[in-house]
């Protein structure tokens, strides 16, 4: 999701003698807000600089030689530009002057919000129109580029009869490279994003193609598990620009069963029980009435709704169903027509994710089942509190957690995502067992452990990138 | 470098006289693991350790990792020593670190459905653990018996419970090393179950020892299943069973396990055991969950393997073969020994995948099984095992099978599994252009390749020398394809059980 770069420029920015008396949080408050009455001037221009050319990539080939030209190893005549966008690029980047270039990847649709320090002078490559999928002829397994749409995938994938397990836990219309380079929240009841990528084809640091992993097969004893340890920070090692995808058969039955709760302790016990169903499960959403009411307009929401894809036999598929009645049991409301946010049109799905888009959202919170409804009551009251009403949007894995996106009806300004986020970390922090795991929680955190990981990925970074072209690392 | 007798004397004070071995049978016993290297191969590596050290707490293995600093030793991690590839065999001598003796399962926490073990315990230890207590292990390594948790982890290991229960790497929540340096280190935080807070627990995923010590895991746990039922098909051959197989993925079952076997394996059992089933080509699946649900997933398995001219075997035949199911290689009892070769394959291609390990064994003259498990909704691992008299010198040759299965994983747009000491010259085959990232991994955690230097991306020789340190890995692959040539122009084929050759015509 993008965060050496910020994290990096935190701790460097630490170690600034004008800055060493402010405390880690009230710099980080700074640096997020570009706050000029605690910042020098130079630094806010730092922070508020945007890469001076945007590149709409249409093939790999022009990436290679994009970042080849970048690192010095091919001349700018070799990028094939017209003759006015060739002096345009060369004036914009400021060829042939002594600076350090890098490439930045633009996510299609972000989450949250922008990153504290942009790419200084580089070249921001944009996706939307790399966006090709090609489906296995006779297997379970998509290669998605980048720009493609998830909802485009997912309905593809459908007539061909493959399922896509993931889905998007907050429904807006992303791309399957905003779960590689943005803070896309793809995920399934049994895993995360990264179980259902084999590989990704990415243009290494070197201008080379360079495949992570085994886009037919799975990455077992090959040395490191780079590819799954990189994922969550893809663009930080490489660039990436496809992703082989591992599907499943779509089930001969499915059925999407809704259960509305009003008493948020059955509602945390009926998840806690439903976590161990085991196989059958393709994902498993919840909303609260804020949440429900955006998505379903026109049905009287519940005080939570939680729905389920079920999958199964055409024969097993009524057990099933009977199965699950039991684990939700102190349901107030059940029914089997309610349409899921994501079986639906492709424009029905645009339209709701541009209402979805409009709230503010600080990121995602790991809360353990038993505790997910107490939670959801913190995150409300503390939204009234705020004078910015608060909703939320979950998905339950088989572990036990719920990944929830809390989020806000309040203007998407850096000064109030900032205070709302603490504010829900410090919700967080009351929750036993809770985990926030937003890119501003990652640069307050100052566990040892955690600090010791963050600077091994660092170190890691730049021997993968030793050329400090991905994303390069920036120092205040 | 300090002497040997200054080192063995630091080690004593380290772990205590019992915990220290040195002895000639005891350093024998640990210059191999589960693969049979020839005698040969002495002249290339220092496989005796100069010791054995058994620590029993991670303070003792951090104090051993520091300790190489003044010695210089080099330090071999070693679990239970079932590897095929050389990875938990010394190649300069140094310290091997025997980690069996950190077998405890410490807690079971169900709240968070999380069990914490030590690294030296074997899965079927902490299989029987948390079974005593109501739950279940996701996924376990095929071979739970003999491997440790440590050491599975650090093969990058498959399993059973792959297709419903994830990947190994998918089911730790988190692992405590030792580093190189001697430091320790959490690699995940245990509420960030999807690894967002900087989680490292991939790296060391099929690290096979290179980047420290593991000394515990957190690893997940599920509830135990209601009824679990292995069933059994018999199919007029191994294709038909490798498309049950697909067609299990392709109508979205999610069986706990399912495998294929062929006929040959069941004459070796038959040749140890008069009562094991008849030979025959075979699939065994296991479903679990509820009375119903395994009724249906019984119903939809019979309908599937009939389309294959699959029939059902009696449940005696299921029960044995689930029973006995980490004890896979018996026929070893037959040769002295035997080479098995793990290869990942697309699932979509194991029909043909089966059919070419065949030809490849029957070509090399070799006796021996193909077998093979589904990993995941793309992969199945393809696992035939040859036997070998490793006491002859054509026994070695053997070794030629394993580089020619894995160039044939590779055609079929999959790769072999496990580098360690003499696979080492496919991990470019594997990653092409990245393969310098990965080889940056470690170059970060141990610059002084101080733990299983000189594997996994290299091959160092005994040697010191200039110029003889290592040898390229391709000349690795080229001793295995002479290897392989030599079985070919071998002019009989390998007769270890009297019955095979008349069954294989029969
Ligand atoms: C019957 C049988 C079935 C098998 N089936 C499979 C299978 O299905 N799939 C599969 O992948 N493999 C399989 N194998 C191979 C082997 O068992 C596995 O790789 C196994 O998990 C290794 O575990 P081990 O404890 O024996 O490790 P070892 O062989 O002792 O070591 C393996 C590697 O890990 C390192 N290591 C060991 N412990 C540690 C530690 N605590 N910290 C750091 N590094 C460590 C070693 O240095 C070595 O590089 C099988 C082997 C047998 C004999």
């Amino acid at each position: 999701m993008g965060l050496l770069r910020d994290w990096h420029y935190v701790e460097k920015a630490v170690q600034i003698p004008a800055l060493a008396e402010l405390i880690r949080e009230a710099l980080i408050h700074a640096l997020f807000v570009r706050d000029d009455r605690v910042l020098p001037r130079d630094l806010i221009a730092d922070l508020n600089r945007v890469p001076p050319v945007t590149v709409k990539v249409k093939e790999d080939a022009e990436v290679r030689k994009l970042v080849r030209v970048l690192n010095g190893q091919e001349s700018t005549v070799s990028l094939g530009l017209s003759a006015e966008d060739y002096h345009y690029f060369r004036t914009q980047l400021g060829v042939g002057r002594t600076r350090e270039f890098g490439v930045t990847m633009r996510p299609r649709t972000l989450l949250t919000y922008d990153w504290i320090v942009p790419e200084q002078r580089g070249v921001q490559l944009d996706f939307t129109g790399y966006a090709g999928i090609e489906f296995a002829v006779d297997g379970h397994r998509a290669i998605a580029q980048v720009g493609a749409l998830w909802k485009r995938l997912y309905d593809e994938a459908s007539e061909r009869g493959h399922l896509v397990p993931f889905v998007p836990t907050v429904p807006l219309d992303f791309a399957v490279g905003d779960a590689l380079y943005g803070d896309a929240p793809f995920a399934s009841f049994r895993g995360g994003f990264a179980s259902y990528v084999n590989a990704l084809r990415t243009i290494s640091a070197y201008g080379q193609r360079a495949r992570i992993g085994f886009e037919e097969v799975a990455n077992y004893g090959t040395a490191y598990d780079l590819l799954h340890a990189a994922i969550p920070l893809a663009g930080e090692f490489f660039i990436p620009l496809s992703a082989a995808l591992r599907l499943e058969a779509k089930p001969a039955a499915r059925k999407t069963l809704t259960y509305g709760f009003d008493d948020p302790a059955k509602l945390s016990a009926g998840l806690d029980r439903l976590c161990r169903f085991g196989p059958g499960v393709n994902w498993v959403h919840i909303t609260d009435a804020v949440a429900a009411k955006i998505l379903r307009p026109a049905t009287p929401p519940e005080a939570s709704t939680v729905q389920v894809s079920l999958g199964a036999t055409t024969t097993g598929i009524a057990a099933k169903e009977k199965a699950l009645d039991v684990a939700m049991v102190g349901f107030k409301a059940k029914s089997s027509e309610t349409p899921n946010p994501y079986d639906v049109s492709a424009d029905a799905y645009r339209k709701t994710a541009d209402t979805v888009a409009r709230s503010l959202f600080v990121g995602e919170v790991r809360v353990p089942a038993k505790s997910f409804g107490e939670f959801l009551g913190k995150v409300r009251a503390f939204g009234d509190q705020s004078a910015a009403k608060a909703g939320a949007y979950a998905n339950l894995q088989e572990t036990g957690s719920v990944s929830t996106y809390p989020f806000f009806s309040a203007p998407k300004d850096r000064t109030k995502v900032y205070d709302l986020s603490k504010g829900v970390r410090a919700i967080v922090t009351r929750t036993p067992g809770a985990a926030f795991t937003s890119r501003l929680a990652h640069l307050w955190d100052e566990e040892p452990n955690f600090l010791r990981r963050m600077s091994l990925v660092r170190s890691l970074k730049l021997e993968i990138d030793e050329a400090h072209v991905v994303q390069p690392l920036i120092s205040p | 470098m300090a002497s040997l007798d200054y080192a063995y004397r630091r080690l004593v004070n380290t772990l205590g006289p019992e915990r220290v071995a040195r002895s000639e049978f005891e350093r024998m016993v640990y210059s191999h693991d589960f693969a049979s290297l020839p005698k040969i191969a002495l002249l290339q590596w220092r496989l005796y350790p100069d010791f054995v050290a058994l620590p029993q707490t991670t303070e003792e293995v951090a104090a051993l990792v520091k300790l190489s600093d003044e010695s210089l030793l080099q330090i071999t991690p070693r679990g239970g020593g079932t590897g095929w590839c050389g990875g938990s065999v010394p190649n300069r001598g140094g310290v091997l670190v025997d980690m069996r003796k950190m077998n405890n399962v410490l807690a079971l926490d169900p709240d968070t459905r999380t069990v914490t073990v030590e690294a030296g315990a074997t899965w079927k230890e902490v299989e029987d653990f948390v079974e005593s207590k109501g739950f279940a292990l996701p996924t376990i390594p095929l071979n739970a018996a003999g491997s440790t948790v440590g050491g599975s982890i650090n093969s990058g290991s498959t399993g059973f419970g792959g297709l419903r229960g994830g990947s190994v790497r998918d089911a730790i929540a988190s692992l405590e090393v030792i580093l190189p340096n001697g430091s320790l280190l959490k690699t995940a935080s245990q509420a960030d179950a999807g690894g967002q807070l900087a989680n490292l627990t991939p790296l060391f995923f099929g690290a096979e020892g290179t980047l420290g010590i593991v000394t515990k895991a957190i690893l997940r746990v599920v509830p135990k299943p209601e009824i679990s039922k292995p069933l059994t098909y018999a199919f007029p051959n191994l294709a038909a069973a490798a498309r049950c197989l697909k067609g299990i993925v392709d109508a979205a079952l999610t069986p706990y396990h399912a495998a294929l076997m062929d006929r040959d394996h069941f004459v070796f059992d038959r040749a140890l055991e008069a009562d094991s089933p008849d030979p025959t080509d075979l699939a065994l699946v296991a479903v679990q969950g509820s009375k119903d649900d395994v009724a249906d997933q019984e119903k939809a398995m019979d309908g599937l393997a009939a389309k294959e001219q699959g029939t059902k075997l009696p449940p005696a035949v299921g029960d044995r073969l689930w029973r006995d199911r980490y004890n896979n290689y018996s026929a070893r009892r037959l040769s002295r020994g035997l080479m098995v070769s793990y290869n990942l394959v697309p699932l979509r291609r194991l029909p043909e995948a089966v059919e070419k390990a065949m030809e490849i064994r029957d070509k090399l003259k070799l006796n021996g099984s193909v077998q093979a498990h589904i990993v995941d909704t793309t992969t199945a691992a393809l696992d035939p095992y040859v036997l070998m008299d490793d006491t002859k010198p054509s026994g070695g040759t053997a070794l030629g099978f394993v580089k020619r299965m894995g160039d044939a994983a590779f055609k079929m747009e999959g790769h072999p599994m496990g580098l360690g000491l003499f696979l080492v010259f496919n991990l470019r085959k594997m990653h092409g252009n990245a393969t310098s990232a990965y080889s940056a991994v470690k170059g970060v955690f141990d610059p002084r390749k101080k733990i299983n230097g000189g594997k996994t991306f290299e091959v160092w020789t005994k040697y010191p020398w200039p110029g003889l340190r290592a040898i390229p890995p391709p000349g690795m692959a080229i001793g295995l394809e002479v290897a392989a040539i030599l079985r070919r122009v071998k002019p009989t084929r390998d007769r270890f059980v009297r019955a095979y050759e008349h069954t294989k015509e029969g």
